[in-house]
């Protein structure tokens, strides 16, 4: 019974510990988030009426840039997050929340699926490479290695001179066909039309990464004395495969899952800008080359604290998959 | 396991060849068009929420007509029949079309032209400057009397042909015109009707006002939608105009598309911190502006699509431009004088020094481009292999422009690349680019004011409404701007565009630039019959 009291009170303490360390966190992030754009060299004032026909005196400028430094405050900002006001863009002259509700679904549809997609893929793929070794999985693992090391953008660019200049098969930009009217499924259609190519850009980019870790931890595992009982208990190779030695390698493959999920949100911002895809990248871009620093640290804070929650999400889901790191916590 | 396999590649191509065949343009019945730029978002299209760039006024100027208006050769009605300026009485008398209504049926009167230059002085609308203006009162219902505080010449360039008119019914109870963007706030006499704005994706969409006082126009419904690759979304008909960049010209004619050039609206130059020395003498500058060949900046870093610039800052293409402008072609050796006059000498690694120190200068490099686009070239590397040539040592510096600008503003810096159009319009553009006076708040203006005659040109140029008389004194301003040389006029960047002639729209470029002088063809009269 003390055992279990003292035990419960361990558990609780690091719980506590662990709240606190995590709210520090989330100061650190929403302070940060103030301070680091406004680290940017050049305003909005100067950004926006930079290579403009406007050409302003020092009197406007001055007038402009006072308009838009009032309520820019520190404790504006504290206040306004407070009552979950994420502020109001300079640039789009709207809240800026609503700009990353509507931006969202799109990098979550494009960047979400393609790094799921990919992670699976690369996984099974990886799993089976490493369980059948041999001239298909050097073949596979040389391939993998080659384009684990082309930059998104490269492919990008190539898949849309191909796809799209040449052939004309694929639409070059944006996310759908601006107001075309159509129905559910036919609009459906056009989504994953306008979405086929930088989501292949974004699967080739991910997937070799996932591979390699997979096979590479599958290929350690599979040497452990407990797959070889496994194996000698005559358990079916499906089992042995997944459930004994592919559980194993998994960690390496979910850790590089959550820290790319919790970059995803910024982290397609080439692939967004290539295809001109409306997601937050674009967003975030477009918000700092126009030193707009509302929407700046409305983007910089969601997308740090998503990190902060995809890595508690991620410490739990650790204790699952393998106990050992319970113990060690 | 290895089926599974199979059938994901089946599947995966089998989705990607339907998927192909798909269409990229839209379905809609009615005729419309599509045109695409690289940016998308240029704020909501009405004067207080549009962004301050060229395709932001464009934007809006679909839905918000002006008292007069500019094609190809010059000034044009628009919502005023007529016009005529008295000088005795220093008074510009608009006449308005009867027939021009605003997007709710209510008539255009002569009492919305009287509110709007009242509300733009409460509420100031930063394409146009209202301080010139005196009285402002209606004769009846169709006459407008603008009355000016004192002469000025620029008047129809600046306020008559891009003020947009405000319908008074509407914005007469607003009093925060940013925050204000209720349907109502589209409410325009143009010839379109704003119907949505899709910030994230970049993409507008206006449908064809029917009771157009100058007819209805062309196409029931005009789209903007946003593309990195504009010349691709041409070749895939997801757009029908964009801008290109010159050198795709000659391959997009033999596709079918048709390519317009615009005049030379728009200048890349190097901008000079004249506070710090040795660039504050204008003997150095003129150095300068001898070891920058401007022939092979064309030639090398643009392949032969531009033109060397004037050094009087003014388009050679303008009806004032001075062709007696002081030239500087390119010569190592008069340039070695101007700088060994000022005590430099030449050290053993050919480099000017003085006092023991090399001259060396920084210069700010950036991707500023024609129509609010961004592209990359060579320039900041071929000027500091010139000046390295001719003895200046050049810490070469590349930014995005915002950083760049920055520090222009501040004057953080000793050489930068710049540009800006407005040198085919109204020359009210050299009182900009020249004098802090008038663009004191602009990152692209010399702000120089040392030389006093320049300045008094300056001034008078504003208030001499002869054009005749006019004309001398810019004549003169070119000279002494190419002798002081506050900043060097490098080049004009060819600027085309190209557009789908099967949609039956002849596109056009603007003499002078659209409104104040914007270097894009969008102007709405191409979608008006005349």
């Amino acid at each position: 019974m003390l055992i279990k009291n003292n035990s419960h009170k361990l558990l609780s303490g690091r719980f506590r510990g662990r709240a606190v360390a995590y709210l520090l966190a989330v100061l650190l992030l929403v302070l940060m988030s103030y301070y680091l754009p406004r680290l940017l060299p050049g305003d909005f004032v100067t950004a926006m009426y930079s290579g403009s026909p406007v050409t302003l005196t020092g009197e406007q400028e001055a007038e402009l840039r006072a308009h838009y430094a009032a309520g820019d405050s520190l404790g504006h900002y504290l206040v306004n997050l407070f009552f979950l006001d994420w502020g109001f863009s300079f640039a789009f002259l709207t809240p800026v929340s609503s700009l990353i509700l509507a931006a969202l679904p799109w990098t979550l549809f494009l960047v979400g699926g393609a790094h799921l997609l990919s992670t699976l893929l690369g996984f099974i793929a990886g799993v089976e490479a490493a369980w059948r070794r041999g001239a298909v999985e050097k073949g596979l693992v040389a391939v993998m290695t080659f384009l684990e090391g082309i930059p998104e953008m490269g492919t990008g660019v190539l898949l849309l001179l191909l796809f799209s200049l040449y052939l004309g098969w694929f639409p070059a930009a944006g996310g759908e066909t601006a107001y075309a009217g159509y129905s559910l499924p036919r609009w459906c259609l056009d989504v994953l039309h306008h979405t086929a190519l930088p989501f292949i850009t974004l699967v080739g980019a991910y997937l070799p990464g996932s591979f390699l870790l997979a096979r590479g931890g599958m290929v350690v595992v599979l040497h452990s004395p407990f797959i070889k009982t496994a194996r000698a208990k005559g358990l079916p190779p499906l089992r042995v495969r997944y459930g004994h030695a592919a559980r194993n390698a998994l960690l390496p493959v979910v850790t590089r899952f959550g820290l790319r999920f919790a970059f995803m949100l910024t982290g397609a911002l080439v692939v967004e800008s290539i295809y001109s895809y409306p997601g937050l990248g674009t967003l975030l871009f477009k918000a700092i080359s126009l030193r707009d620093l509302p929407t700046i640290r409305a983007i910089v804070l969601f997308s740090s604290l998503l990190v902060l929650v995809i890595n508690m999400a991620l410490e739990v889901l650790y204790e699952r998959l393998d106990p050992r790191v319970q113990h060690e916590l | 396991m290895k089926y599974c396999f199979r059938i994901s590649a089946f599947i995966t191509i089998a989705a990607l060849i339907m998927l192909a065949g798909i269409p990229a343009q839209g379905a809609s019945g009615q005729r419309e068009l599509r045109i695409a730029d690289g940016t998308g978002d240029w704020g909501y299209p009405n004067p207080f929420g549009h962004y301050p760039r060229g395709p932001g006024y464009i934007r809006m100027s679909w839905v918000f007509d002006t008292l007069v208006w500019k094609d190809q050769k010059g000034y044009i009605p628009a919502l005023a029949d007529s016009w005529k300026y008295d000088p005795a009485a220093m008074t510009f008398t608009f006449h308005l079309n009867p027939r021009a209504k605003w997007h709710d049926g209510k008539q255009v009167t002569a009492e919305d032209v009287v509110f709007t230059i009242g509300y733009y002085r409460k509420h100031p609308y930063r394409f146009i400057k209202t301080t010139g203006i005196g009285a402002v009162s209606a004769k009846g219902a169709r006459t407008v009397l603008i009355k000016l505080a004192k002469p000025y010449a620029p008047f129809l360039s600046d306020i008559g042909g891009t003020m947009p008119i405000l319908p008074k019914h509407v914005w007469e109870s607003v009093a925060d015109p940013e925050k204000y963007l209720d349907p109502k706030a589209f409410i325009g006499s143009g010839p379109y009707q704003f119907r949505d704005f899709d910030k994230t994706g970049g993409s507008y969409l206006y449908e064809a006002f029917p009771d157009y006082y100058q007819g209805p126009p062309q196409v029931e419904r005009l789209i903007y939608v946003r593309s990195g690759k504009p010349l691709i979304s041409l070749t895939t008909g997801e757009a029908d105009l964009a801008n290109i960049q010159p050198e795709m010209g000659e391959s997009l004619v033999k596709k079918g598309v048709k390519v317009i050039s615009d005049e030379r609206g728009w200048v890349k130059k190097l901008l000079i911190n004249h506070h710090k020395k040795p660039l504050s003498d204008k003997r150095f500058r003129q150095a300068l502006a001898y070891l920058i060949d401007q022939k092979e900046i064309v030639e090398q870093g643009h392949r032969g699509f531009a033109t060397l610039a004037s050094y009087g800052l003014l388009s050679i293409d303008h009806d004032m431009y001075n062709p007696g402008t002081p030239t500087y072609l390119y010569d190592l050796q008069k340039a070695s004088r101007l700088i060994e006059a000022l005590g430099f000498k030449r050290g053993k690694d050919g480099f000017f020094q003085k006092d023991g120190k090399k001259l060396k200068l920084a210069l700010l490099s950036s991707n500023i481009a024609a129509g609010g686009e961004s592209v990359a070239d060579r320039d900041g590397e071929i000027i500091k292999r010139q000046l390295e040539k001719g003895g200046i040592a050049v810490e070469l510096v590349n930014m995005e422009q915002a950083t760049t600008d920055g520090r222009i503003k501040k004057w953080d810096f000793e050489l930068a690349i710049s540009g800006h159009g407005g040198i085919s319009g109204d020359p009210v553009i050299l009182n900009e680019m020249i004098s802090s006076v008038y663009g004191g708040g602009s990152v692209t203006s010399a702000r120089y004011d040392d030389n006093a005659a320049l300045n008094k040109l300056l001034e008078k140029s504003l208030v001499e409404m002869d054009q005749v008389k006019r004309k001398e004194i810019v004549y003169q301003i070119q000279k002494i701007y190419a002798q002081e040389l506050p900043a060097i006029p490098l080049y004009y960047p060819q600027t085309k565009a190209a557009y789908n002639p099967r949609k039956g729209v002849d596109w056009f470029y603007t003499k002078g630039g659209i409104a104040k002088g914007i270097p894009l063809p969008q102007n709405k009269l191409s979608l008006i019959k005349r």
